[in-house]
């Protein structure tokens, strides 16, 4: 309609009515997307015996809180998320400090065995993590690290770090280093150099992997689930589990349960809303530049 | 046999050695040592697993623990799901085992076998000896000693709807088994309540913990031990017998996915209200009833009933004219054997406080506990306090249908077969198997190797 | 500059990659180093329950890499799991790709809603995620099922995850789903890299919208398309909570066994661990055999 409406604008022409079209397959595919999450929301505030009818309940109407009330009413559920916060700070600090110092050796200098760390770093992520799990136990008692946020933070570093490096390699090898080296010529020291001019073009990259680092360390439960066995030191994937399980034991009862994953998504989405415009603005500017 | 010995006996050798080499700095030597209740300062960890243990029962083991001992109760819950996953990486590491653990009945002979629990022989008696489920008591023995000894049991009976079987022109519950099969295929075929892909039974696919008892009640059984190797028993003729009843439920009295599992299925038990808009005349939202009959562990009786509301939550309130339950029948007067649930209770081998643990064990066993176990609907280990769980429909259906249970093989590798899921695949291809013994041979030679690793 | 300054710099030049790379080379010999090679050692052994509480392990060296090559059933999962792993990936990479496209076209407004509606699927734990969708395939009260049978199709009823195939088609549905936001928003963020004006000028000289993609935008994005797809594929070949958890709600195991739930029944599940470790290790080498030729690309391009 508007596109015909603006057929005499020359310039725009043969743009607009694909644009419409564009933008309606764009609103499909995120209603796609969303969907699972809407439901998760929209189940979280209806009482379990209307979720239990085969004709699905869209919007909650007549809905409440008490599925989070008796979610809160538990009492572990904040100690988990101390825990799984604590956890997600110490990954995506170490895991972007150290990853972005490994992807400058990578693709800044040219050096022996340059190679062979970066095979080794891609094959790490080959090994199916199923067949460790006996061996990381073994490794976390015999360092007394069981049960304790730095013992899950080291496996989990160790997780994410080698996709991190990939991840900023390709961030670091894709501003030209003559930008810096015409900064150097301009009297800047190396280091400088780098701040100035190579680091605000990572920023994308970074926030980039830190999202990612940060997801793998909100998400994991197969590590925890072996390496934090105290029932006080929990992180929201083993809480929400043991409290999918133990409704499960009795009769599952799916508006808690759903409310429960709220709870655990929650952070994340206000997370990603946060940085999510960091995101974008990063983004941007890296395409103003290029 | 004597292989078998020799081969325990080399177990147990080796780990003697290995806790003496590991616990050589702590002054206890496992064995021999008495309950102590001198626990100043030091905690003692128990492992439960999944909610079944109430809380006040949890209270109680705490506060009477503190009272014999000073010493702290430490109570862990793990899932049932990852108990496995758990015992095995945490009983062999002296520095994190749990003190005393509870592990499903059909896990202890795999634990056991390999030397993960105490000694506790010089216990039995004083824990109820003779009087403690034999069964259990069973499962947990390795040659003539007793390392695990019962917690709880449970048991599966059968539920009805009342209302249904009585529309269908059946009143009183079936007397034998055979009598149960025709029943239930009747209700099937006439759906008195005229409800799409109605079940007169509703038996899961890969349900094999209920389906069992077809196998049992016509004295077949899954494996059968001769001269310390076990072999898989499918293929018997008895079995076969059971096998072929069960195929004749599955296609004509079930109408349950053949990938059903044994969870919630008193949910198809259930009248649901209609919700706005929803009437049973409208085929795409039928009302959630579409089972006359199921078959549970006795808990389930807690969410069968008609829907109510107190305080805005919704509650199911059982209703005698509606529902009702028996003993699945067996064909020789008696009930059929029904698989037996429950949970066994022991002393990790590489405990630091073993004393202090058999004193926990000494509480565990004692009458008020038993009996606290009773009143909450667990069946207790030790006879002598079974009354504990009353007199009512679901006390009596749990007494009667236990006093006839069966538990899985003690076999070394029966664990293995349970995690690799191959019993579950073996019922769910019942239904449709042309040639049942085919598929019995088959999984044979699948179950009886595994049945026999350590 | 003299040669007396220069060559301390010089060296310090040398080592600084390497003292670039001590705290991540650390963190991994740290916690990947002992797991690592306690694998490869028990995969030459017979390691069960009985040597996990303390018994000596004996060696028998190939026995168990021998015993599954010799078993059709690890060739049957193998093959599963590459067909899976192989059209998963295709899939997630080809939506990846357009959504990615579709978000530099769309008008601002537009561009927002798809790209939180992909954040928050993509924040969503997978524990959380796998429970959703197992409720919205439920066979009885499953979304799915009610909507496909009120527009008139016969899926009453229809239990998803019975069969085989239709268990691995909503696999990778869920997959597929989880997969897409970061896909797609690392191609996005490739693809500002593409200018503007280049794409302008070769559209006034009449190449068409494919020849512009093919052309101009698939070689400036192609670093990140190598790195996102060889991730997708080590991803999806040892894709293992997704298939567990699907397999817990529903399905025979037997029969949608991959390669990662393969390890956890031989491992976690039977306690034999030297023919899980075997697998484990096995499937280490069919990842770089997969990769290869892609890897060695990948490295080329780095070196020129």
């Amino acid at each position: 309609m508007s596109g015909a409406i603006r057929l005499g604008n020359r310039r725009r022409t043969p743009i607009k009515p694909s644009r419409v079209m564009f933008n309606v397959i764009g609103i499909v595919i995120a209603l796609v997307w969303i969907f699972p999450v809407y439901w998760m929301v929209n189940s979280s505030l209806l009482p379990n015996v209307v979720l239990q009818e085969q004709t699905p309940t869209f919007v909650p109407f007549g809905g409440s809180w008490d599925n989070f009330t008796a979610v809160f009413a538990g009492g572990t559920f904040f100690p988990a998320l101390g825990m799984s916060v604590v956890i997600a700070l110490v990954v995506v600090v170490c895991c972007l400090f150290f990853a972005f110092l490994a992807a400058l050796a990578i693709s800044r200098f040219r050096f022996r065995g340059r190679k062979g760390f970066v095979l080794a770093i891609l094959f790490i992520q080959m090994l199916p993590a199923e067949g460790l799990f006996i061996a990381q136990y073994k490794l976390m008692a015999s360092v007394n690290l069981l049960n304790t946020v730095l013992g899950v933070s080291i496996l989990y570093i160790a997780a994410v770090v080698p996709f991190t490096i990939w991840m900023l390699r390709g961030f670091v090898a894709g501003i030209p280093a003559e930008l810096e080296e015409a900064a150097m010529v301009d009297g800047l020291s190396r280091t400088k150099a780098f701040l100035r001019i190579t680091f605000p073009l990572l920023a994308p990259g970074l926030v980039a992997s830190g999202v990612y680092a940060f997801l793998q360390a909100w998400n994991e439960f197969t590590v925890a689930l072996v390496v934090l066995q105290d029932n006080a030191d929990q992180t929201l994937p083993l809480w929400l589990r043991g409290f999918i399980q133990a409704s499960a034991s009795r009769a599952t009862d799916w508006g808690q349960v759903m409310a429960a994953s709220t709870l655990v998504a929650l952070p994340v989405i206000i997370f990603f809303l946060f940085v999510q415009g960091r995101m974008t603005s990063g983004l941007v500017s890296g395409a103003v530049k290029g | 046999m004597k292989r078998k010995i020799a081969g325990a006996t080399a177990i147990a050798l080796a780990s003697v050695l290995v806790l003496a080499a590991c616990s050589s700095a702590s002054p206890n030597k496992a064995a021999g040592i008495g309950a102590s209740t001198n626990g100043k300062g030091k905690t003692v960890t128990l492992w439960l697993v999944g909610a079944d243990t109430p809380d006040a029962l949890r209270t109680y083991l705490k506060d009477e623990f503190k009272k014999e001992t000073k010493g702290t109760l430490n109570i862990q819950q793990q899932d049932w799901g990852d108990i496995v996953t758990k015992l095995t990486t945490s009983l062999p590491d002296a520095n994190n085992t749990p003190d005393v653990t509870e592990m499903g009945n059909t896990q202890s002979p795999t634990f056991t076998n390999v030397g993960a629990f105490l000694d506790i022989s010089d216990m039995y008696k004083e824990l109820g000896g003779s009087k403690l489920l034999q069964s259990f008591v069973d499962a947990g023995k390795v040659d003539g000693k007793n390392y695990t000894l019962p917690y709880y049991f449970g048991s599966r009976y059968v539920f009805y709807r009342k209302d249904v079987w009585t529309k269908a022109g059946i009143t009183t519950p079936p007397t034998t088994l055979d009598e149960f099969n025709t029943d239930v295929a009747t209700i099937a075929s006439k759906n008195p309540a005229k409800i799409n892909n109605f079940s007169g039974f509703y038996l899961g696919g890969q349900d094999w913990r209920d389906g069992i008892s077809w196998i049992f009640a016509n004295g077949g059984d899954i494996a059968k031990q001769s001269g310390g190797k076990w072999t898989a028993s499918l293929e018997d003729a008895n079995t076969l017998k059971g096998l072929t009843q069960l195929q004749a439920l599955y296609k004509s009295a079930s109408k349950a996915p053949n990938d059903a599992k044994d969870s919630n299925q008193y949910i198809y038990l259930n009248d649901d209200d209609a919700i706005p808009g929803a009437t049973t005349a409208d085929k795409a939202t039928p009302v959630s009833l579409s089972a006359a009959t199921i078959m549970a562990p006795g808990w389930a009786h807690w969410s069968i009933g008609t829907k109510g509301k107190t305080d805005g939550k919704v509650t199911r309130t059982w209703d005698d004219k509606i529902f009702g339950t028996f003993v699945l029948p067996g064909n020789d007067g008696k009930a059929a054997p029904v698989f037996a649930g429950g949970s066994n209770i022991g002393i990790s081998a590489k405990s630091k406080n073993p004393g202090l643990a058999k004193t926990l064990l000494k509480i565990m066993f004692g009458k008020t506990y038993q009996e606290m176990l009773g009143k909450n609907g667990l069946g207790p280990a030790n006879s002598d306090y079974t009354s504990a769980l009353g007199t009512d429909e679901f006390a009596k259906a749990l007494i009667s249908s236990s006093s006839n249970s069966k538990l899985t093989p003690a076999a070394p590798g029966w664990a293995s077969v349970e995690a690799s899921g191959v019993l579950e695949e073996f019922f769910s291809k019942i239904k449709d198997a042309p040639d049942l013994t085919a598929l019995a041979k088959e999984y044979d030679a699948k179950i009886t190797p595994m049945l026999n690793t350590k | 500059m003299s040669a007396l300054t220069a060559t301390p710099r010089r060296r310090r030049r040398i080592l600084t990659p390497y003292f670039l790379l001590i705290p991540a080379v650390g963190i991994l010999v740290l916690a990947m180093g002992y797991p690592l090679v306690w694998q490869l050692i028990t995969s030459t052994q017979q390691f069960g329950l009985a040597q996990q509480f303390g018994q000596p392990a004996p060696f028998v060296w190939f026995a168990n890499y021998v015993q599954l090559a010799t078993d059709p059933y690890m060739w049957t999962v193998i093959g599963r799991s590459i067909a899976f792993c192989f059209v998963t990936a295709a899939v997630t990479m080809v939506l990846g790709v357009l959504i990615a496209l579709l978000m530099g076209v769309v008008n601002r407004v537009v561009r927002i809603i798809i790209q939180i509606s992909l954040l928050l699927a993509w924040a969503m734990p997978v524990v959380a995620a796998m429970t959703v969708w197992n409720w919205l395939f439920n066979w009885r009260i499953g979304v799915v099922n009610w909507l496909l049978s009120s527009v008139g199709l016969p899926f009453q009823d229809h239990n998803w995850l019975q069969e085989p195939l239709s268990f691995f088609a909503i696999a990778m549905i869920i997959v597929v789903w989880m997969s897409v936001p970061f896909v797609a928003f690392s191609i996005y963020a490739g693809l500002t890299q593409v200018s503007g004006e280049v794409l302008e000028a070769a559209q006034m000289d009449g190449a068409s919208a494919s020849q512009r993609f093919w052309n101009i935008i698939v070689p400036i994005i192609r670093p990140v398309l190598g790195i996102v797809l060889l991730l997708q594929v080590i991803w999806d070949l040892r894709v293992f909570t997704q298939i567990k958890l699907l397999q817990d709600a529903g399905s025979i195991a037997s029969e949608t066994n991959l390669l990662g739930t393969y390890i956890y029944q031989l491992g976690t599940g039977s306690s034999n661990f030297g023919l899980a470790s075997a697998v484990s290790v096995f499937v280490l080498i069919l990842t770089v055999a997969i990769s290869a030729f892609y890897v060695r690309s990948l490295l080329k391009e780095d070196e020129s």
